[in-house]
């Protein structure tokens, strides 16, 4: 991973027109994007994908430590979050009691102004029912100042107190008004109006105005400290969220790269050995599961390479030994070709003087030495007959046989096949009938070594038939011209049927020595045909006689032949 | 009428004696030679009415010599019958390319050579 960096910002189009490395090159993963190539080149971010990629754990551990990681910071979240909306619960709560007390303190605000103003009606009207109004207020003040004090905080009990003793000093006058009244001293009722109980009330509303006050600077604080609260929980709630999205993107790109880069240098490594550039190896830094997978990679790219040179060395020794053998194919057709020309010279002075003495050139041969010189005659013929099967048959084996093709004339050639064989058939008394199909055309293709097949294959049927016929018959078929040579000799075990064309095959050694031939004229008359571009094939019933037929186009393709 | 003259081109002795003995009984008179070139020397000295020529002589081989006896205006027209021990396909076409008259392959039989004669010079 380290090496490619350096390109690794200008990655985008490398990967098509980079030259292929060469065999043994050792490379890592190629094409990351633009801005991840940037943070795994230029931020200590590529040291940390390293890193991550080189701890000796396994994959599934590191995604679980990234999520258990993020989870946790989230559940720090949550946690602080709840905190937070407690303290804020609790300012509330304040502020609420706060907000009632000064509430209540309204009330006794209220009902000092009633008690003062009953007290009024009490002097005007002087009744016991305005004095009773009067009581009333009195109750309804004490009972909210209770409350009040029950609910109060330590710092406004002593206040309270001081209210509570003005109010009893109050009520004090207030029954010595109402004495005074019901007594019928008005003047002096008035005295205790005016001169004790207002400045008693005054007193009193000025305590109640402190405790407004009071009241009125804790709601402001309570309403403070929920500001105050609400800010730290969105400081504290968006610093967790930015964290753990930051974790999360940090992991995600760590994380995945640690695993991308081993995969981009198994693609690229496995690209390289798909095009048959073995011993490559991969490069990771990764001790994971990834890792393993490089490790086992190399050693198939090793192996690859291994076995690979091994079957080039064995190709390479199989091309030099087929070209050794090539030359030795060679040699031995020009050896056979030579040796051929050697072997007739001789052999035609041998035929050749046996002719003029069976021509009676040196005076008449007398009957007791005919035979022997006609035996002579015969086996120098089959020798020569030898000689032309093994030269043929290097020739095609060397792949130098060619054809002459020309335009011949199809029972021409049957009739020549048919002189050359009639002799031989009637000594053994054996029908020999030769059938041309009326409408066969002029044929084009290599005539004498077509009339040469059928030599051999009627030649063979002849040899394997001891009484009945032989026959040899032509006809055309489309573009082909089927030739068939069938007796009623003895036959072709099925099993010996695919070997009957293969050099020096007669069906078993016994036949051979009974019957004579070269075993080579089936191997010839096949590659005859080949070469013509038709097909021979055989089909014999064991006692009954064989059929051999071959067809060959009516006209040889250009092309073929010489 | 004189007797027709025939030049026989041939290495082996064996050979030469058939066609000795073959023409001994016709009215042909028998000129020999070994090899390729006293073969095309002798043809041009002799003129012989028909020439049998081997393809494989020493010195110059029997298709050559073919081919120079074709550029002597004196042998030019003269029939020259090419016999070859090859008989590889394509040696009858090299045959008459070079400029032989007829083709005839080893072993021959000598009555085939004898009618072979007959037919492109008349005995005289």
């Amino acid at each position: 991973m380290p090496q490619q960096c350096p390109n690794a910002a200008d990655e985008g189009d490398r990967r098509v027109t980079q030259p292929p490395p060469n065999p043994g090159q050792t490379f890592g993963a190629a094409g990351p994007g633009r801005l991840d190539g940037f943070l795994l080149t230029r931020t200590p971010l590529g040291r940390l994908v390293r890193w991550v990629a080189g701890l000796q754990t396994s994959v599934r551990s590191k995604l679980l430590f990234a999520f258990l990681l993020i989870v946790l910071l989230l559940i720090g979240v949550g946690a602080t979050s709840l905190q937070i909306l407690s303290s804020m619960g609790r300012h509330l709560r304040g502020l609420d009691e706060a907000h009632e007390r000064v509430h209540w303190t309204q009330q006794i605000e209220h009902a000092l102004a009633l008690q003062m103003h009953y007290t009024a009606i009490a002097l005007v009207r002087r009744d016991e029912a305005a004095v009773a109004q009067i009581l009333r207020e009195n109750n309804r003040f004490n009972d909210t100042l209770a409350r009040i004090a029950a609910a109060a905080p330590p710092d406004e009990r002593a206040l309270i107190q001081q209210i509570r003793v003005s109010q009893d000093d109050a009520m004090a006058v207030v029954a010595d008004i109402a004495n005074s009244i019901r007594e019928g001293k008005i003047d002096d009722a008035l005295h205790a109006l005016t001169a004790r109980e207002d400045p008693l009330y005054r007193t009193i509303e000025g305590l109640v105005r402190q405790v407004v006050h009071a009241e009125e600077t804790r709601m402001a604080t309570f309403r403070a400290g929920v500001t105050a609260a609400t800010h730290r929980s969105l400081i504290a709630i968006g610093a967790f969220a930015t964290v753990a999205i930051l974790l999360a993107l940090l992991f995600g790109f760590v994380i995945s790269w640690s695993f991308i880069l081993p995969v981009q240098a198994a693609h690229e490594f496995l690209g390289q050995v798909a095009a048959g550039n073995f011993g490559v190896t991969v490069a990771t830094a990764n001790r994971d599961e990834f890792g393993a997978l490089a490790e086992n990679m190399n050693r198939m790219s090793r192996d690859l390479k291994r076995l690979d040179e091994e079957q080039r060395a064995a190709a390479a020794e199989l091309r030099s030994l087929n070209e050794r053998l090539a030359q030795a194919s060679r040699a031995k057709t020009e050896f056979l070709a030579s040796m051929s020309h050697e072997l007739r010279t001789p052999l035609n002075a041998i035929l050749g003087f046996g002719e003029l003495m069976l021509d009676n050139l040196y005076g008449e041969v007398p009957e007791s030495l005919r035979e022997p010189l006609l035996d002579i005659q015969t086996n120098g013929r089959h020798l020569l007959r030898l000689i032309n099967d093994v030269l043929d048959l290097s020739k095609i084996e060397a792949g130098r046989m060619e054809l002459a093709p020309s335009e011949y004339v199809v029972s021409d050639m049957l009739e020549t096949v048919r002189a050359s064989l009639r002799s031989l058939a009637s000594e053994k008394g054996l029908d020999f009938v030769v059938t041309a199909a009326p409408d066969l055309p002029l044929a084009y293709g290599d005539g004498k070594r077509l009339a040469q097949c059928l030599l051999n294959l009627a030649g063979n049927a002849i040899k394997f038939t001891k009484e009945g016929r032989v026959e040899i018959a032509a006809e055309r078929r489309g573009a082909l011209l089927v030739y068939r040579v069938s007796d009623t000799g003895i036959g072709i075990p099925e099993d010996q049927l695919d070997d009957v064309f293969a050099e020096f095959r007669q069906v078993n050694a016994t036949i051979s020595r009974e019957y004579g031939g070269t075993g080579l004229g089936l191997s010839i008359t096949k590659k005859f045909v080949e070469l013509h571009g038709g097909r021979i094939w055989v089909e014999s019933t064991v006692g009954k006689g064989s059929t051999f037929s071959f067809e060959v186009p009516v006209r040889l393709p250009d092309g073929r032949g010489a | 009428m004189s007797p027709k003259t025939v030049l026989y081109v041939e290495d082996n002795a064996f050979n030469r004696k058939i066609v000795r003995q073959l023409l001994g009984s016709t009215t042909y008179r028998l000129v020999e030679a070994i090899d390729g070139e006293q073969g095309v020397a002798t043809a041009i000295d002799t003129l012989p009415d028909i020439i049998l020529m081997d393809v494989q002589l020493p010195n110059l081989d029997g298709l050559d010599a073919t081919r120079r006896l074709r550029q002597e205006p004196l042998t030019a027209g003269i029939p020259i019958v090419v016999v070859t021990s090859f008989a590889l396909s394509g040696d009858e076409q090299k045959a008459m390319e070079a400029g032989a008259t007829a083709y005839l392959a080893k072993p021959y039989s000598p009555r085939d050579l004898l009618a072979l004669i007959r037919k492109l010079v008349p005995e005289g």
